[in-house]
């Protein structure tokens, strides 16, 4: 489930990949759980745990060297970074692990318990909407006769866990004991935008402990992932549960990870009694009002705002957006999230005072990723007389510390009003690289780019080819939203500029349009 | 682009600290003025200024129906000619209560306010009906002629013993800048001069030869600047406001924001040769002067009345060498006046000529500013809504432009796509107390309405009448944002607002 509107992120959860010395600013922030927390007290009901040594030889330390992309200078190859974490193993030869933890990776190395060799490892998938990913390496017999770790289910509230791993850069494994305290909805941290199942445990899950297996009666019942730096919670970690893990192994089956799907609408609770008297309700709270709908999602076409959503696959919908699966009480959005692109969803409707059926195929929603994290990708950009173009998303906005307000209305609203259908991309002149050419133009920094040379823009690709379309001109004129004033640049003294601005400033080349 | 505001031009920082506490250095100059032996006595600061005691209570914006705690100020006003007393708009902002206490005998009395202008921040006070007799036997001010750069400027105050200090300086310099409210730009001196502030007063009459110069707005003890209302500015609200205080019509503005031309790839661009100067617009404010006359956004802006513009946007002062240029429009013109500009305008130069007149505060989609009345607000059963104003969100304090809603900061900063519309205002609903009416609607806030019961909302007029027809009993309520519309029970929320003013919310609406 995406975050469709502005909800903001109200729990400010933080990932668990503990940070070699080489750890950047980047990942240093979700380093927010104390690493000096004291260990949990120990249980007086305490159950031997089944946990033997073969099954502690199948939990690895990972350590990944990154590469990540400075947004400032997308030119560049980026910053050294690395960090550790935990994977364990769960099929030949196939290991599991969390995606933050080898995100932007360039080399990434598996440790086995009390072997001091590093063996190198690949990526095989990495679903960074759920935060999780599979590595396999490149020679596999120091794990031959490991067994895997085998998946188990939703445990109960109030049982015990063992959640084991590698915390604080510990090259030692650690093991701490808790219990589980929550079974809900929860953003998932690493994207900024995802919402899926997770699990609260209060066992102590401390930076490092990302990747590793939560265990109960030797299965495993989760992935430890994020902790809670609100500052005002203690004693809460959080795994991404098995229903997660196996849609995650599921959708690889085919070679392929295909992501997350959505019914890219946004619903409104409907609990006044006014307003179910106005849609011709009766009064037995069930139903959902559509208040947003998304132009280019699964329910493009078949749903329109003000539809009273009443029943999905069959599971009547309460107004409070809850249904009931299996005796459990789980957000309506539990349904799709268990499905796969192409999957049909059956609703049952309340329009005009008339219950509709319709079927829809579910598909994944694009536009919301400009308000996710970007990994494993290079920046785009374009350099042209010293002024540098980007695409607008979360890395860029946050590298430039933009505060624009045309810039931050684009990106809180492109998906909640549809902005992309006539701007498929928000481009953005990030910054000046101060030359003789450019020495007036640094207020136009953050401004986003509405024309270039007549051209209206609605990609980077646009930017890049009205600059470069080989006609014959004075001046370039690109105008900014909101702007009277236009930017103008001589056209002869721009082709003098160009290389003398590329060559000052350490830049390998003009454009890269693709990521 | 920065919001439409009530001045002419580009907003410039507003200057550091105001009024700061002067370091103890006592510097004393006790040169008082002797009174000449003739019949009638010379001004002095003993005869010629006034205490002027105020309390003032400001709105709350969050919670519409009262008003905060309320503080009092002390200041020294000017006496003038028909026992009327000069100070700082800020000053009586929001005042509950005036007297004007004399610094001698400490004999006090009432005063109202019978003129103000919170753009150019003066305000002319006079003893209520009956209560005149206190300024009887004073001296008023004659307003001076404008000082020059280098002229001696006295500050006058009087000690809490009743006798007078008074500080010489130099004025160093004079420039466009804003009084008080950050959207306004008036002419403003710099006088260098060691001041030492005394009975904590908040505005200080500032004399030239014996005759009114200034009033001082602040001082920073670090550099010993004193900024100063100019002496044009003071003669010109006081001549509109003898004319006929009651139809005031204030200060002029084109209505224009320009861009400086000092890049010469933008001058060729636009045809300007190397000796022209000239400004290119960027804006034209609609229904301002500037667009009745004519102009346009990517005209350049070459002279304005009889003054050459420079490329920064300056023009060269008789008096005070270069000036920006919206004091050629507020300085010596009037509203009503016509102004005669020179433009270019694709390649060619073009004579237009603007009709001056002045946009007020409530005339904007977004009240730039507010005093001396509470903000309009109806409670329909526990939801509120109220027009959007740049005070509203000014409530969210210092950091408002990022702590303030942004659906509302946005629509405050742009508001062109509104007044399309035809919204004569941006009526939202600001937050929902929890009543059994709003059952369901506790987390909404900050939703700009479009349309209630199926009626267009462009102002809280509007929505009250629209109040009045719900349909089947039940109001319908339409946003621009998620959950884009809700419902009433028309009979409960009447009920329910019978309730809330048991419960102390004193009032349900204000709508004048």
């Amino acid at each position: 489930m995406k975050i469709f509107r502005r909800l903001l992120l109200a729990l400010p959860a933080v990932c668990l990949a503990a940070l070699g010395p080489a750890s950047g600013v980047l990942q240093a922030q979700e380093l927010a759980v104390p690493a000096s927390e004291p260990a949990s007290p120990a249980y007086p009901e305490l159950a031997p745990m089944p946990v033997n040594g073969s099954e502690f030889s199948s939990i690895v330390r990972v350590e990944n060297n990154s590469l990540v992309p400075d947004y400032r200078t997308p030119w560049n190859p980026g910053r050294s970074s690395g960090g550790t974490g935990t994977g364990f193993l769960i099929a030949p030869n196939k290991f599991l692990t969390n995606a933050h933890v080898v995100s932007n990776s360039r080399l990434v190395y598996l440790k086995k318990v009390g072997d001091p060799r590093p063996y190198k490892a690949r990526i095989l998938h990495i679903a960074h909407d759920c935060d999780l990913a599979v590595l396999e390496l490149e020679d596999d017999t120091a794990f031959r006769n490991v067994k895997p770790l085998e998946l188990g289910s939703i445990p109960k509230l109030n049982t015990t866990v063992i959640a084991v791993g590698y915390p604080i850069g510990g090259q030692r494994i650690s093991v701490t004991r808790g219990i589980v305290s929550r079974i809900d909805f929860q953003p998932y941290s690493h994207s900024s935008v995802d919402y899926h199942l997770t699990i609260q445990v209060d066992a102590a899950i401390n930076p490092g402990n990302s990747g590793g297996p939560v265990l109960q009666d030797g299965k495993v019942v989760g992935v430890a992932f994020q902790g809670y730096s609100g500052g005002v919670a203690q004693n809460v970690g959080y795994m991404i549960p098995v229903p997660v893990i196996e849609r995650f192994l599921t959708d690889i089956q085919d070679g392929s990870y295909d992501h997350y799907v959505d019914l890219a609408v946004g619903e409104f609770n409907i609990l006044n009694p006014a307003q179910r008297r106005a849609l011709g309700l009766p009064n037995n709270d069930i139903g959902v009002i559509v208040s947003a709908l998304n132009s280019t999602g699964s329910s493009a076409g078949l749903l329109e705002e003000g539809d009273v959503l009443l029943e999905i696959d069959g599971h009547p919908i309460a107004s409070n957006g809850f249904v009931n699966i299996n005796g459990e009480q789980v957000n309506m959005n539990e349904v799709v999230e268990r499905k796969f692109a192409g999957d049909k969803v059956r609703l049952k409707l309340w329009r005009d005072r008339k219950t509709v059926d319709v079927e829809l195929t579910l598909k994944r929603f694009l536009p919301y990723l400009i308000q996710a994290a970007q990994y494993d990708q290079e920046p785009r950009y374009v350099v042209f007389a010293g002024l540098v173009f980007q695409p607008l998303d979360r890395s860029l906005l946050n590298a430039h510390g933009i505060t624009d307000l045309q810039v931050r209305y684009f990106f809180n609203y492109f998906v909640s009003e549809n902005l992309y259908e006539e701007q498929p991309e928000i481009v953005v002149l990030t910054s000046v690289l101060p030359d003789a050419i450019n020495t007036h133009l640094g207020k136009f920094r953050h401004n986003i780019v509405e024309e270039v040379n007549g051209r209206p823009i609605k990609s980077l690709r646009d930017v890049y080819e009205a600059l470069n379309d080989g006609k014959k001109r004075d001046y370039h004129v690109i105008k900014c939203l909101g702007q009277g004033l236009p930017i103008v640049l001589d056209a002869a003294r721009v082709e003098e500029a160009q290389g003398r601005i590329l060559k000052q400033y350490n830049v390998p080349a003009d454009h890269n349009l693709e990521s | 682009m920065p919001a439409p505001t009530p001045d002419p031009m580009f907003r410039l920082p507003r200057r550091g600290p105001i009024l700061c506490a002067l370091a103890a250095s006592l510097i004393l100059h006790p040169s008082f003025f002797i009174l000449p032996a003739s019949a009638a006595p010379a001004p002095s600061a003993e005869n010629s200024i006034v205490r002027v005691n105020v309390t003032s209570q400001k709105y709350n914006f969050f919670r519409p129906w009262q008003k905060d705690a309320p503080a009092s100020r002390r200041a020294l006003g000017a006496i003038l000619e028909n026992n009327q007393v000069l100070v700082t708009a800020e000053l009586a902002a929001n005042a509950t209560y005036i007297e004007l206490e004399l610094p001698d005998t400490g004999e006090k009395t009432t005063a109202q306010v019978d003129a103000v202008d919170y753009e150019a921040n003066l305000a002319l006070l006079s003893p209520l009906a009956g209560e005149s007799s206190i300024l009887e036997g004073k001296v008023p001010l004659e307003i001076a002629s404008d000082p020059r750069i280098g002229d001696t400027l006295e500050v006058w105050q009087i000690q809490d013993n009743g006798t007078a200090r008074i500080t010489r300086g130099e004025l160093v310099n004079a420039e466009v800048a804003s009084y008080f409210l950050s959207s306004s730009l008036f002419l403003s001196y710099q006088l260098k001069a060691s001041l030492q502030y005394q009975s904590g007063s908040f505005t200080l009459p500032v004399i030239h030869e014996g005759r009114l110069a200034g009033l001082l707005l602040g001082y920073n003890s670090a550099d010993q600047i004193s900024k100063i209302v100019a002496t044009p500015i003071i003669r010109h609200f006081l001549k509109e406001v003898r004319k006929d205080k009651d139809a005031y019509p204030g200060f002029p503005n084109l209505g224009i924001a320009y861009a400086q031309t000092l890049d010469d790839q933008l001058r060729g661009f636009t045809g300007l040769n190397k000796d022209q100067g000239g400004v290119y617009i960027t804006r034209v404010l609609k229904d301002s002067s500037a667009d009745q006359a004519g102009l346009e956004v990517g005209d350049v802006l070459l002279q304005l009345g009889d003054y050459a513009i420079d490329p920064r946007g300056n023009y060269d002062d008789p008096l005070y060498g270069k000036l920006n240029l919206s004091h050629i429009v507020r300085g010596n013109a009037y509203v009503g006046d016509r102004i005669p500009m020179k433009i270019l305008r694709d390649g060619e130069v073009v004579d237009i000529t603007a009709t001056l007149k002045r946009k007020g505060a409530s005339e904007y989609l977004v009240d730039p500013y507010m005093f001396d009345r509470g903000p309009k607000f109806i409670i329909l059963g526990g939801l509120i809504f109220q027009e959007l104003s740049q005070p509203y969100l000014q409530a969210w304090g210092d950091k408002w432009r990022t702590q303030a809603p942004f659906k509302l900061i946005h629509a405050q900063a742009y508001q062109e796509p509104y007044e399309e519309e035809g919204r004569e205002k941006i009526v939202f609903l600001s937050r929902v107390l929890r009543t059994p009416t709003t059952l369901g609607y506790e987390r909404l806030s900050h939703l700009i309405l479009t349309q209630v019961n199926g009626k267009p909302v462009n102002s809280l007029t509007d929505l009250d009448a629209a109040l009045r027809q719900p349909i089947d009993g039940i109001h319908h309520i339409e946003f621009s944002d998620f959950p884009k519309i809700i419902h009433v029970d028309a009979l409960e929320a009447e009920q329910t607002n019978a309730q809330l003013q048991e419960l102390g919310i004193a009032r349900i609406k204000r709508l004048d």
